[in-house]
């Protein structure tokens, strides 16, 4: 549906890398990176705002890298959702299809549908600023939806939004996706948001997309150091080979079943990812089930929500390692996992990954 | 904090009241009858008519060219461009009886395109195009400023979403960009204007006759004194007075809506 082939935007300082990605047809596809990394500008130059230097932008099988905006059929919302302050809601939505020489009536008409969808048709008088955020957000989809566009472009859409509304409104562009069915690609440096949504996910830094894949495999399988810590994988351990045996600062670690089908040159560091999920305190599966067992020390602990974050130090100044248990759980063993105490942990095995 | 207050207020003050109070004495010293009796007398009546009509045309004319350029500043980063910038602030800096004389070497008959107009039966020495021309030279980048500002404080997103919606770039600046920058480009226009009837210096080079209202106000003053000239000067503060209110006031309810 869309492709993008070796894309190269340079604006002022900043630089899109020969940024390659498709999206098939109906398919939710989020890019995922922290701020300033280039996420907007690459939005922007799929809708045909910034022209590439190198590389093709296909459409349907179209190639539209010199075509204008306008042509392109794709729609964008932005996070401030940029509505027309000078209009009024129905007139905001309306904008698109009086673009195409429709009349203020046939629009109407052809907009009542999507109205009723989003529920916004008590708001078609309002000016937006007399909306709340969550309305403008609304509006900002109606108006871009209306025009039925081959892909919806949004950038960082619930970024401006408190928890609730956030929440609210995540649901609602699954229900849009799952309703009406539209190709979506969305911008996001929030990985909950991002996992929730996507159906796949690209993980892009310093105007590169490091790794596109779907959102498990990013983070069963991160290829990159950068990619494990976008995705959000709490623990990356750096393990060195030493006469046959793999040592990290917690000591010796048992990866060789993980290593069978890699190919490491020898001598080379790798870099285990280990999610937080992995790690267990008080560990009671079968030895062979861990890839260290030890005792550490609880650092920190931070009650979050249902979830309490726990920070345990190896001892020797070096790094954490870092992992939750439910509210539930904690309760349970409180008395044992108080700050300061030693507790046995173990990693497993199962859903490690190492970088090579 | 208080006296920072105060002392930041008296110092403004201070300046508020250079400016208000030469305007304030001569209102207030005006009688009424002779003031009418001066608007009543046919010369200061269309000196002033003549005046508003040739800043209104300079104003204008200079709107449609001034405005496109303002919104190309505003948004396009090409080769040159600050000294297109310069140059417009241009007549802000040079004295305007030099703008005169500039003006007189390109657009009187001595220079091939002041001989092309004239050909075309558009004359601007002694004329009320001329007087127009000399406005419009000094008072232009009062508008080009403004209307830039206006355009500069449109967010560009609203022109992006606006294109991506199907809207040609026509389009856009006709249904996003102007209405939204409308309000800047009025107010730059009527700076224009009331600049351009205050004009002096580059006026009375071009064109003494026919007279606009400044140069009457000089000609009374150098040929009768100050008794003589006051009452058309305070004629025409009042006039630029309540232009300026009307249309600031505009301007402020299109803001509201």
């Amino acid at each position: 549906m869309l492709r993008l082939d070796d894309i190269v935007v340079r604006l002022g300082d900043f630089c899109l890398n020969s940024v390659s990605l498709s999206i098939t047809k109906g398919e939710y596809l989020v890019l995922l990176g922290p701020t300033g990394t280039g996420k907007t500008v690459l939005l922007e130059t799929i809708a045909g705002i910034h022209r590439p230097r190198k590389g093709r932008i296909w459409i349907n099988g179209r190639d539209v890298t010199r075509q204008p905006p306008e042509k392109r059929g794709l729609g964008i919302v932005y996070q401030d959702y940029a509505l027309f302050p000078h209009l009024n809601v129905e007139q905001n939505i309306a904008f698109g299809l009086r673009s195409t020489g429709m009349s203020e009536r046939q629009s109407r008409r052809t907009m009542e549908d999507l109205v009723r969808f989003l529920d916004i048709g008590h708001l078609l008088k309002r000016r937006p600023a007399q909306l709340s955020g969550g309305e403008q957000q609304r509006v900002a989809l109606a108006r871009a939806l209306v025009m039925k566009p081959f892909l919806l472009l949004l950038d960082e859409p619930l970024s401006a939004l408190d928890r609730a509304s956030r929440d609210r409104l995540r649901h609602e562009l699954k229900r849009i996706h799952r309703e009406i069915g539209v190709t979506i690609l969305h911008i996001t440096h929030d990985l909950e948001e991002a996992l929730f949504l996507a159906d796949r996910m690209a993980i892009m830094e310093n105007g590169s997309i490091l790794q596109h894949d779907r959102p498990e495999a990013v983070f069963a399988r991160p290829n990159s150091r950068a990619v494990a810590k976008i995705a959000g994988i709490r623990n990356l351990l750096e393990a060195i080979p030493e006469n046959g045996r793999w040592v990290t600062f917690l000591g010796v670690v048992d990866i060789e079943d993980i290593l069978k089908n890699c190919a490491t040159d020898p001598g080379q560091k790798i870099c285990i990812s280990i999610p937080g999920w992995n790690v267990e305190v008080f560990p009671g599966k079968p030895e062979d089930s861990y890839l260290w067992k030890g005792t550490l020390r609880v650092a920190e602990t931070r009650l979050i929500g249902d979830l309490v974050d726990l920070v345990l130090s190896g001892g020797n100044g070096g790094d954490d390692i870092r992992t939750s248990l439910s509210r539930r759980e904690w309760e349970t063993l409180s008395p044992f996992v108080e700050q300061g105490k030693n507790v046995p942990v173990g990693i497993c095995k199962k859903g490690i990954h190492c970088i090579m | 904090m208080r006296s920072f207050g105060t002392v930041l207020f008296g110092l403004g003050f201070i300046l508020v009241l250079f400016v208000a109070m030469p305007l304030v004495r001569m209102i207030l010293a005006a009688d009424p009858a002779v003031l009418k009796g001066v608007l009543a007398e046919t010369r200061v009546y269309q000196s002033i008519l003549l005046t508003l009509r040739a800043a209104l045309w300079a104003t204008l004319l200079c709107a449609v060219c001034g405005v496109p350029l303002a919104y190309i500043l505003a948004r396009r980063q090409f080769p040159g461009k600050s000294l297109v910038e310069g140059i417009i602030d241009l007549p802000i800096m040079i004295p305007h009886t030099a703008a005169g004389i500039a003006l007189l070497m390109v657009y009187g008959k001595s220079f091939l395109l002041g001989r092309l107009f004239s050909r075309l039966g558009v004359g601007f020495v002694g004329t009320e195009a001329g007087i127009s021309l000399a406005m419009a030279f000094v008072s232009v980048p009062f508008l080009v400023n403004s209307a830039k500002d206006g355009f500069l404080a449109i967010d560009p997103r609203l022109e992006r979403v606006a294109r991506t919606l199907g809207a040609s770039p026509w389009r856009v600046f006709l249904k996003v960009s102007l209405p939204l920058a409308w309000r800047s480009i009025l107010s730059g226009a009527i700076m224009m204007w009331a600049r351009g009837i205050s004009e002096f210096g580059a006026v009375v080079v071009l064109a003494y006759h026919p007279m606009t209202a400044p140069v009457l106000i000089w000609e009374r003053f150098g040929a009768y004194g100050l008794k003589y000239a006051r009452p058309v000067a305070v004629v025409l503060i009042l006039i630029c007075l309540i232009i300026f209110f009307v249309l600031r006031a505009l301007s402020a309810k299109q803001e509201e809506n």
